[in-house]
């Protein structure tokens, strides 16, 4: 059997250091050879983002992946399995996910004709900022680069202003004051020398985790034996989704490191942007906007009892509940 | 008859041209007025969405005026190369048919594209949430033009040589329109 | 597979079907014989996501800028006022061709409309005065190709889009090697008129005061110039949105000098959708072909292919130099950079060269095949200009200007900085 698989950017490292690994080596080996992979990215494809998973529901590749953010034009429910700032450790994060995952079945078996095979982590979204900021509050006022329409509303609620701009030209942005704040991984941004340009740095999942999801498509999925179905999941949740979730936090806490030149730092030279603590009066402001704005608003775009079934699996882990009419 | 026919197409063309053309032009302004306005401190937000957007719709919209234009790049050396009319002529068809069926095929390609967006009810993954049939449907309806234009125009091209008409057709799907010959 | 591509390209496209037909068509073949998978599915998506994007459309602004600004009359007195300073070095009007060219590819982003614009106004002094036609034509194509390496440019537009590079890096990358190149040409000029001085015309000088109130016509050129590439860097405007800043300007220029009515701008816009569609059709085109490339694994099949051939970086860098002159003589600009962008960046930058600064070696690759026979869009655009005359003699004409080229294309090689320092130090 052969699968073609596109994976999520191939810069980044849970591409490099996960996927690729597993779906060009540990699951062919596993299969004892039955399973033979051919495995690409959809930016070396040049795919629209959003098309990752549309593609994939029409059979184009058998097995895709990217952060499920990406996917909502076609799916406004899925908004709600990265919900910024209600996950403030990795832990949390993953038992969200874990909460969300038969809500994200659905989703993909419907929207996307595809069969979720795993959904694991990218760093915390975490806001860089070229201003003096000591608080969240702060970010009112200023102009923010965010992706992804949740954030971006938040960002509105919180009195900031949300501006595209590419990722390429995030440090020129920057720099010349286009944009004062911008949202990423810490590692991407350590990485992009974003420290070059900013002057704080705020580790604060403002953007959410980017969970990635992997999938595949859903006549592919039914046309293998029930062996071969179990064989991969068993070995994707054990060899993929358990590793890149178990070193996600230490990550975190390594890139800030770097980042801030407090602590220890594994990935090269220690920089020296401003910590930024986030208060727990921070935290609380943040949990009582997205309760009386942002996610009412959500539910009203996703429509159905998507709300309700939030409030008993995610919001139940994370401690928010969406208030309904 | 056929001449007729392709002035009529040529004249349609000029007239979704114009409407494009304006489209750019109020989509520049647009860009600029966001500019200005962020100068001073607000903004329209959502301007690079749009422009997106006017890209899409006008460059399908602008594709059947270039080639009743001639405007679509040909390599014509070989062409060039070759001294009898019939000859060229026989060229022009082939990859004006070319050009014809592979349009056909992309419009045709872009339908299930405008089918998700519908039965999902997609919306822009922005703060704008635009309804993306708002402007998929226009977009695909320009690609559906361009195939339409093509064909209509092989057929004009194919009555006029019928009719030995070489160099009037070799106008209508040569390498350059009349207004640029020297 | 690479074969395939390669004849598949060269027999389609010497059958004179339309560029961007042929790189779908090849993009059919791919899906068709080289993958068990149904990429067809995915043509109406790439199509969608290739055309929907707020970066391209700086394509028909600029397009629109060249279109108002070549309707004004402005570039008559540019090219008047540059002739006053210019014309005392040996070559005479030669070198306001070129001059007159790299002012203009300052505010333009194309060099086809670069060059169509200089040989509107200067030919008819050619005829005047008395010059040989050959270098002074040629003087105009090169000068011309000019308008795609200093900012701004559609094409490192569409390198940076396809890349997904800076394009305000690649515009600071294009800027010093832009103006070098323009002072090569001088050079050669100069050289080229005191070896054979019957090349050129008579040398004349001017009265101060005649320069000095020829400045005054330069004025609205430095301005747009400024406007344009000041908002950049000011931060105030991405280099989508700057584009914007130049219609206003051209249009403002053109309401100044007079111009500036219904029948001119509908005229202009008309010219913008056409030029544009034939753009677009090129990009979307190689977009597809690119994702059925990488879909059937080229990029693993020619990283296979050149560690065969066991050269080292340069030596592949050469070869790869060699195949962009050899396909210059033959494709047209635009389509040479998106058909090769998706099979050779890949590999420079795996290689280790630096993205930005193979952007820039690409543009004067390309500008060469803007010049060289049998297909040289300048040529052409320079010939049509003209009041008869083989075109033998332009392509005679643009020969001293293609060895500057060769020149500049290894001094970029052997000093990436002259690319790479502007970007650095901004940064
Ligand atoms: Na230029
Ligand atoms: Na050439």
């Amino acid at each position: 059997e052969s699968l073609s698989v596109v994976g999520s950017w191939s810069s980044l490292p849970l591409h490099k250091e996960y996927e690729a690994p597993f779906w060009q080596a540990t699951l062919p080996e596993a299969s004892g050879g039955n399973l033979q992979t051919t495995v690409t990215t959809h930016n070396q494809m040049n795919l629209g983002v959003g098309e990752v998973f549309r593609l994939l529901g029409q059979g184009v590749f058998d097995v895709g992946m990217t952060v499920g953010d990406y996917a909502v034009a076609d799916a406004p429910e899925l908004e709600g399995l990265d919900v910024p700032l209600v996950a403030m450790s990795a832990d949390k994060a993953e038992a969200a996910v874990k909460a969300a995952r038969p809500m994200i079945d659905e989703i993909f078996a419907k929207r996307f004709n595809s069969k979720v095979l795993a959904i694991a982590p990218y760093p915390p979204q975490v806001v860089f900022c070229n201003a003096e900021v000591g608080s969240l509050d702060d970010l009112k006022g200023l102009k923010v680069r965010a992706s992804g329409r949740m954030t971006a509303k938040f960002l509105e609620a919180l009195g900031a202003e949300g501006i595209t701009v590419s990722f390429s030209e995030v440090p020129g942005a920057l720099q010349k004051g286009v944009v004062d704040c911008a949202v990423t991984g810490a590692g991407s941004g350590y990485s992009a020398g974003w420290w070059e340009v900013t002057t704080h740095l705020l580790p604060i999942p403002l953007g959410g985790w980017d969970p990635v999801v992997t999938a595949m498509n859903m006549d592919k999925w039914e046309s293998l034996d029930a062996d071969t179905q179990a064989l991969i999941e068993k070995e994707i949740a054990e060899k993929f989704e358990a590793p890149a979730w178990s070193t996600a936090e230490g990550a975190l806490a390594n890139d800030i490191a770097c980042l801030t030149g407090k602590g220890e730092c594994a990935s090269g030279d220690s920089r020296n942007l401003v910590l930024v603590e986030a208060s727990d009066g921070d935290i609380e402001k943040a949990r009582e906007i997205l309760q009386s704005e942002v996610l009412p608003e959500w539910a009203e775009r996703a429509g159905g009892d998507w709300a309700a079934r939030w409030n008993q699996s995610v919001g139940a882990v994370v401690g928010v509940t969406i208030k309904t009419n | 008859m056929a001449e007729t026919a392709f002035n009529l197409l040529k004249r349609a063309n000029r007239l979704v041209a114009i409407s494009v053309g304006v489209l750019f032009l109020l989509c520049a302004g647009l860009v600029l007025a966001d500019i200005l306005l962020r100068r001073l401190g607000a903004s329209l937000g959502g301007t690079d969405e749009i422009s997106g957007y006017v890209m899409a719709i006008g460059t399908a919209w602008g594709m059947a005026f270039g080639l009743v234009e001639l405007s679509h790049v040909r390599i014509d050396f070989l062409r060039r190369a070759i001294g009898i009319p019939k000859w060229r002529m026989i060229l022009d068809l082939v990859s004006l048919l070319a050009l014809a069926g592979t349009i056909t095929i992309v419009a045709l390609q872009c339908w299930p594209v405008v089918e998700t967006t519908l039965r999902n009810g997609s919306r822009a993954n922005t703060p704008l949430e635009t309804p993306l049939a708002l402007v998929q449907v226009p977009w695909f309806a320009g690609w559906i033009w361009f195939a339409l234009t093509a064909w209509l125009t092989f057929l004009c091209a194919l009555a006029l040589v019928y009719q030995g008409n070489f160099s009037r057709s070799e106008q209508v799907i040569g390498v350059f329109p009349e207004s640029e010959a020297v | 597979m690479l074969a395939f591509v390669s004849v598949g390209l060269l027999a389609l496209l010497s059958l004179s079907i339309p560029v961007g037909i042929v790189l779908f068509l090849l993009g059919f073949g791919i899906d068709q014989f080289f993958t068990p998978f149904p990429l067809m599915r995915g043509l109406g998506s790439m199509v969608w996501s290739t055309s929907e994007n707020a970066a391209l459309i700086a394509i028909p602004f600029f397009v629109l800028l060249g279109e108002v600004l070549v309707r004004t009359g402005i570039a008559a007195r540019t090219y008047s006022a540059l002739d006053r300073w210019v014309s005392w070095l040996p070559g005479g009007l030669v070198h306001a061709n070129v001059a007159t060219a790299t002012m203009f590819s300052a505010t333009s982003g194309s060099s086809v409309a670069t060059a169509a614009t200089v040989a509107t106004v200067a030919m008819p002094q050619a005829d005047r005065l008395g010059y040989d036609p050959k270098l002074f034509s040629g003087a105009i194509a090169a000068g011309g190709t000019l308008g795609i390496m200093i900012p701004p440019s559609i094409n490192l537009i569409v390198y940076g889009f396809l890349t997904q590079t800076s394009i305000p890096q690649l515009f600071l990358a294009g800027l010093l090697p832009g103006i070098l190149l323009a002072l090569g040409f001088i050079v050669v000029t100069a050289f080229v008129c005191m070896v054979k001085p019957e090349l050129g015309g008579a040398r004349r000088t001017f009265p101060l005061i005649e320069m000095l109130k020829g400045l005054a016509d330069l004025l609205p050129i430095i301005l747009l110039f400024s406007a344009i590439i000041g908002s950049i860097y000011k931060g105030w405007a991405t280099p989508t949105e700057a584009a914007s800043v130049g219609v206003a300007g051209a249009l403002a220029i053109a309401l100044l000098f007079g111009g500036l009515n219904i029948r001119m701008i509908g005229a202009a816009l008309i010219g913008t959708v056409k030029v544009t569609a034939m753009i677009m059709l090129v990009v979307i085109g190689a977009s597809f072909l690119n994702f059925t490339l990488s879909a059937a694994g080229l990029s693993q099949e020619l990283r296979g292919f050149l560690e065969g051939l066991g050269f080292n970086p340069l030596w592949t860098l050469l070869v790869i130099v060699l195949m962009y002159v050899v396909l210059g003589f033959f494709i047209e600009t635009l389509s040479l950079m998106v058909i090769t962008i998706p099979i050779v960046v890949p590999i420079v930058t795996a290689l280790g060269y630096d993205p930005v600064w193979f952007g820039i070696l690409m543009i004067v690759l390309i500008e060469m095949a803007l010049i060289t026979p049998p297909v040289g869009l300048n040529l052409f655009v320079v010939q049509g200009a003209r009041r008869g005359g083989s075109i033998a003699e332009v392509m005679i004409g643009a020969v001293p200007y293609v060895l500057a080229m060769l020149a500049m294309v290894i001094a970029l090689i052997a000093l990436p900085d002259l690319a790479l320092f502007l970007p650095k130090a901004m940064n």
